[in-house]
């Protein structure tokens, strides 16, 4: 078996007195697209958060790419979703002002250096090389989000998280978008966690959980 | 207080203490040993020097160490800046040496020698060896301070070979600047105006120029802009700060590092990242000491020092032409101090001054010199300052003419006083002064 | 000894050696600041006094000069180049070489440089294109105005003597060897120029010794038998007669007095008596020079011992009587503290500052609006080489070379490509 990317036991996360995350023991192997599903409050941006590091939880273990969270500073949290991390988020929070190719070299100036040469192969392996001098208010949703896919993974993660990447858009760019981050998964290599309520988007996915009320209810791999 | 006007000293010993320890990470307890040691050696060398040589020869050599050191700073950042633009010189030795346990050890061997000199100037003879001893009890415990506080560092914060050397000669001539007999802007500022002053005059004469007798009034106010003390100052600025600034080109043309054999974009980044991070601190510690200095030259134009002038005595010829001063009077001619006079006649006037000099003879000068405008001299610690040009000039040197000295008139001493010639001391006045002679009666 | 004389030709001829000399003296000079405020005339002091300096110094101008050979002979190889003339071409003659397959009509070349406004020259198999106006004129004027101004250093330090005398009205000109003409008069007269505020003339008569009449004046400095005649001060010889009640046998004399410009004062002492008289010149009430109109009012003081004995004012010319004492300047001549100076360097530094000025006026036109650009493409066995070279507007010149250079290879693939196919063509 591959060595697992994601590994978690009895990880929980209270706000308070309200426990958004039960504890749970999850294992996600190197290179695997793992869907998280369940109903709103049931927990799913909670666990992706705490595994992309933006948030700490409260108990339990949590070891992403062999590092153990918990045991890192601010700093460190901050090198590590650097560095590891990628996300992807519904509501895009691209910056309105720059351009699209701009949007990609400033998450390579947060990693690093920007590289212009290198933003512009990056959107255009993302089919927007047509496109790199416009803002976000010039771009369809779909295309938005492609650049969102594009400064997610220019630098190079290896963990790509997804939080309802598809939710503000149309079927036919649902679709446009999966399918590109299916083709850049196997290029890339990097494990995917999407977290959605959408069972088809799930689908693409090898294997899905389901979430209730802040605990793991189901896993089920594609094919079972 | 002795203590109180050693605190700059301490602080930049200090300062050489701690980045030396950041240079030299790897042996840090060899050079806080070696620091300290120095420093008391410093100490000592200084105190038997000043017994054997007493007075400016004694400031004379320990300033030359500080203004060698500074000389020596200019030829490694002007090797930096070259090395740094991908020309090669044969310089692996000078690498293989600085890699040596022992070269941290004699870096702060060296440099702690001349702070611990330059101390020990500040004290003056009348000092116990209860000074002494706290002297070097106070530098034991910043040596202790400075090897905590280094620890605590961010241990990406380098410090370049060059960056190191300037940080070092940036606080000793800090250090030094705080004693006016030990001060290298001052005669660096007079030694370019000096420059500027000879150079015109003898392009002048090897060119076969006319003099400023026959040059129209307006042109040679022109020329006369050379002989000016701004010429001074800011030809001396850019000699005291040009070389950080080859160092901090020389830090920034390094090259970054090849990276066109890395395949993935974000690894070739963070590679160039982070050799631009480390470039950019390392540019910190010579950008530092472009403050240093520049403090250096604040201390050196402001001194806290107070200077001895008094308000010119108004005296008169006899009808035979002498000017005659009692040696004993009202006023003392041989207490050491400078006492000033002026005589007016027929429409001109001179200023000058009769001082006693350490070796214990009488000496006539007048209140101006060759080269600067006549805004007269002062007295303190030991030497004569020029105000116009802030050189101080060793009173063991008043007398003679040259440079920056006033310039002697000459005298006779009987038993009663001193016999001045009224019309050679007009004629002196009015040749040698350069510009027309502000009226100075009020003293300082 | 042929290995000696390239190493030594390579040490003059390259471009390190005049600032490393230079660098050795200004070395020295920060060594001498420690120990002198005198630093400068130290420096030349030390320098004149030094075999091992002045042959130092002397690579400078030696330098120059072999540089300024190396550039003429790099230009006229270029030259030949460019023309289609058989040569060699050394390395680093042109700053970009580049080799290329054989293929391609110069004459197609030829036609696309005319186009982009370049001069071309098909000679054969080369062909050449220039545009713009040579720099090397500039460079090689430029040179020579270094050597000029190295040499003349050299020639000064090593050579120059200066000697100050008194020229005196109706006095010989003060020669090393005497026998110098008369110096008929001193005038000094307002300028008309910019520079000068007053114009200064010896004329001097013809000599005995065969010296021909001359007429001195400030700038340029006249020659007098071999030296520079260089006037420093002005000063007045008035005709003294004095005669006191105890000195009856008087005094009469011209005496030099340092006394000019008005404010300075000098002393005479009557030998054998214990008189002296301190003497001044008045400032004149109008604002006039005295020395220009000859109107010189003298004030004096006579001191017999420490008394004053007399005070006043005289005019030249006058006479002042008074108690028995009588004081008179019937007549007065000009003088001048002049330096003779021997010195053939300074020819060489003023010959440089000219060849400065018109290096800088040939190159800075040149530079601005005719940057100069040059292309050569030779055949050269089974192959071509190109060279191209620019100075000023590089850009365009590289591109437009580039431009060529892929020409050239299209031509030759298209002919592999054509040739190719005709052997297939033949095959089939």
């Amino acid at each position: 078996m591959a060595s697992a990317t994601i590994e978690t036991t009895g990880l929980t996360r209270s706000y308070g007195d309200i426990c958004a995350l039960k504890p749970i023991d999850l294992q996600v192997p190197e290179g695997e697209w793992l869907s998280v599903m369940g109903h709103s409050g049931s927990g799913k941006s909670t666990l992706m958060n705490l595994v992309g590091g933006l948030d700490r939880p409260s108990g339990g273990t949590l070891k992403v790419g062999g590092e153990d969270l918990l045991a890192l500073s601010e700093d460190g949290l901050a090198r590590f979703r650097r560095e590891y991390v990628g996300i992807i988020f519904q509501q895009h929070h691209l910056v309105p002002y720059l351009s699209a190719v701009e949007n990609v070299m400033m998450a390579q100036y947060f990693h690093s250096v920007p590289d212009e040469a290198e933003a512009k192969l990056a959107l255009e392996r993302v089919g927007l090389g047509h496109r790199l001098k416009n803002r976000p208010g010039e771009l369809s949703g779909g295309e938005q989000q492609r650049v969102c896919i594009a400064r997610a993974i220019i630098n190079s993660p290896k963990l790509l998280l997804g939080d309802e990447p598809t939710g503000n858009l149309d079927h036919k760019s649902t679709l446009m978008v999966m399918d590109l981050l299916k083709e850049l998964r196997a290029e890339e290599r990097f494990t995917v966690v999407l977290v959605t309520h959408n069972e088809e988007v799930a689908s693409w996915g090898d294997r899905t959980i389901y979430l209730d009320d802040g605990v793991l209810v189901r896993d089920e791999r594609l094919g079972d | 207080m002795p203590t109180l006007k050693l605190i700059p000293h301490l602080l930049s010993y200090a300062g050489i203490v701690l980045v030396l320890l950041r240079a030299f990470a790897g042996r840090r307890l060899l050079v806080a040993v070696a620091s300290l040691i120095g420093f008391v050696a410093g100490i000592a060398a200084a105190v038997l020097l000043f017994r054997f040589c007493p007075g400016e020869p004694g400031f004379g050599l320990v300033r030359d160490v500080v203004g060698g050191g500074f000389l020596l700073f200019w030829g490694v950042a002007v090797t930096a800046v070259y090395r740094s633009t991908g020309h090669d010189l044969p310089m692996t030795w000078w690498d293989d040496l600085l890699a040596r346990p022992a070269a941290g050890a004699a870096a702060a061997l060296a440099a702690s020698l001349v702070a611990g000199a330059v101390c020990a100037c500040r004290l003056s003879s009348g000092d116990s060896l209860i000074t002494y001893l706290l002297l070097i009890l106070a530098a034991a415990l910043l040596v202790l301070g400075a090897h905590a506080l280094e620890r605590q560092l961010p241990a990406a914060f380098a410090v370049a070979p060059a960056g190191l050397m300037a940080v070092v000669v940036a606080l000793l001539v800090f250090s030094s600047a705080s004693i006016i007999r030990l001060d290298l802007f001052s005669p660096l500022t007079m030694k370019v105006m000096k420059f500027a002053h000879d150079f015109v005059h003898q392009f002048f004469e090897s060119m076969l120029i006319p003099d400023h007798l026959f040059i129209r009034t307006n042109l040679w106010g022109y020329i006369g802009l050379l002989f000016g003390k701004e010429i001074g100052f800011w030809g001396a600025l850019v000699i005291l700060l040009v070389p950080v600034f080859l160092v901090l080109l020389s830090i920034n043309f390094e090259p970054l590092p090849q990276v066109a054999h890395i395949r993935q974009g974000a690894q070739r980044r963070r590679l160039l990242a982070e050799a631009i991070g480390s470039r950019r601190r390392r540019l910190v510690i010579p950008g530092l000491s472009l403050v240093i200095l520049a403090a250096a030259v604040y201390r050196s134009l402001y001194p806290s020092v107070e200077y001895w002038d008094p308000k010119p005595v108004a005296v008169t010829a006899t009808p035979a032409g002498e000017i005659f001063i009692p040696k004993k009077g009202e006023i003392d001619l041989e207490d050491g101090k400078l006492h000033k006079y002026l005589y007016k006649a027929g429409g001109k006037e001179a200023r000058f001054f009769i001082v006693m000099t350490p070796a214990g003879k009488l000496s006539v000068d007048l209140d101006a010199c060759a080269i600067c405008k006549p805004d007269g001299y002062g007295q303190a610690e030991g030497t004569v300052i020029c105000y116009y040009c802030k050189t101080l000039i060793p009173m063991e040197t008043v007398g003679k003419p040259g440079g920056c000295n006033p310039v002697p008139v000459p005298f006779t001493v009987r038993n009663d006083g001193v016999h001045l010639d009224a019309m050679t001391i007009i004629n002196t006045w009015g040749s040698t002064v350069q510009a027309t002679a502000r009226v100075k009666e009020a003293g300082k | 000894m042929t290995r000696l004389l390239r190493s030594a030709w390579a040490l003059l001829s390259s471009r390190v050696t005049s600032p490393a000399v230079l660098g050795i003296f200004l070395l020295v000079y920060i060594v001498i600041a420690f120990g002198t405020d005198e630093t400068l005339i130290t420096l030349m002091a030390v320098t004149s006094a030094s075999t091992a300096l002045l042959m130092l110094l002397a690579l400078l101008p030696l330098s120059s000069a072999a540089r300024c050979y190396r550039e003429t002979a790099r230009y006229l190889a270029r030259r030949r180049v460019l023309r289609g003339e058989p040569t060699q071409v050394p390395e680093g003659l042109f700053e970009e070489t580049v080799r290329l397959p054989a293929g391609g009509s110069l004459d197609e070349v030829k036609g696309r440089l005319e186009a982009e406004g370049y001069t071309t020259s098909l000679a054969g198999e080369s062909l050449g294109a220039w545009r713009g106006a040579s720099g090397s004129w500039s460079r090689i004027v430029f040179l020579a105005g270094t050597f000029c101004l190295f040499a003349g250093i050299l020639i000064s330090l090593s050579t120059r003597t200066s000697h100050r005398q008194s020229v005196l009205e109706g006095e010989p000109m003060p020669t090393a060897a005497g026998g110098g003409g008369v110096v008929e008069k001193i005038s000094l007269v307002p300028g008309t120029g910019r520079i000068l505020s007053r114009d200064l003339t010896l004329q001097v008569a013809r000599s005995e010794a065969g010296d021909p009449a001359k007429t001195c004046g400030l700038y340029p400095p006249a020659l007098y038998r071999g030296n520079f005649v260089y006037p420093r001060y002005l000063g007045i010889a008035p005709q003294l007669k004095f005669s006191a009640p105890d000195f009856a046998a008087g005094k009469e004399a011209y005496y030099v007095l340092n006394i000019y410009p008005a404010g300075k004062d000098d002393k005479v002492e009557f030998a054998g008596s214990p008189y002296r008289l301190d003497v001044g010149m008045a400032e004149p009430g109008d604002g006039s020079d005295p020395f220009v109109s000859g109107k010189i009012t003298l004030l004096f003081k006579l001191v017999k011992g420490k008394d004053l004995v007399l005070n006043g004012s005289v005019p030249l010319g006058g006479t002042f009587e008074r108690d028995g004492y009588r004081l008179s300047f019937p007549s007065y001549r000009r003088h001048v503290i002049t330096d003779f100076v021997q010195d053939y360097g300074v020819l060489f530094i003023w010959t440089s500052m000219a060849l400065f000025a018109a290096a800088f006026l040939i190159w800075l036109p040149v530079r601005l609006c005719f940057p100069r650009g040059e292309l050569a493409i030779v055949r050269d066995g089974d192959g071509m080489r190109a060279y191209a070279r620019a100075e000023g507007g590089r850009t365009r010149h590289n591109g437009v070379f580039h431009e060529m250079l892929d020409l050239l290879e299209s031509r030759a693939h298209d002919r592999s490509q054509g040739g190719a196919g005709q052997s297939e063509m033949a095959g089939n």
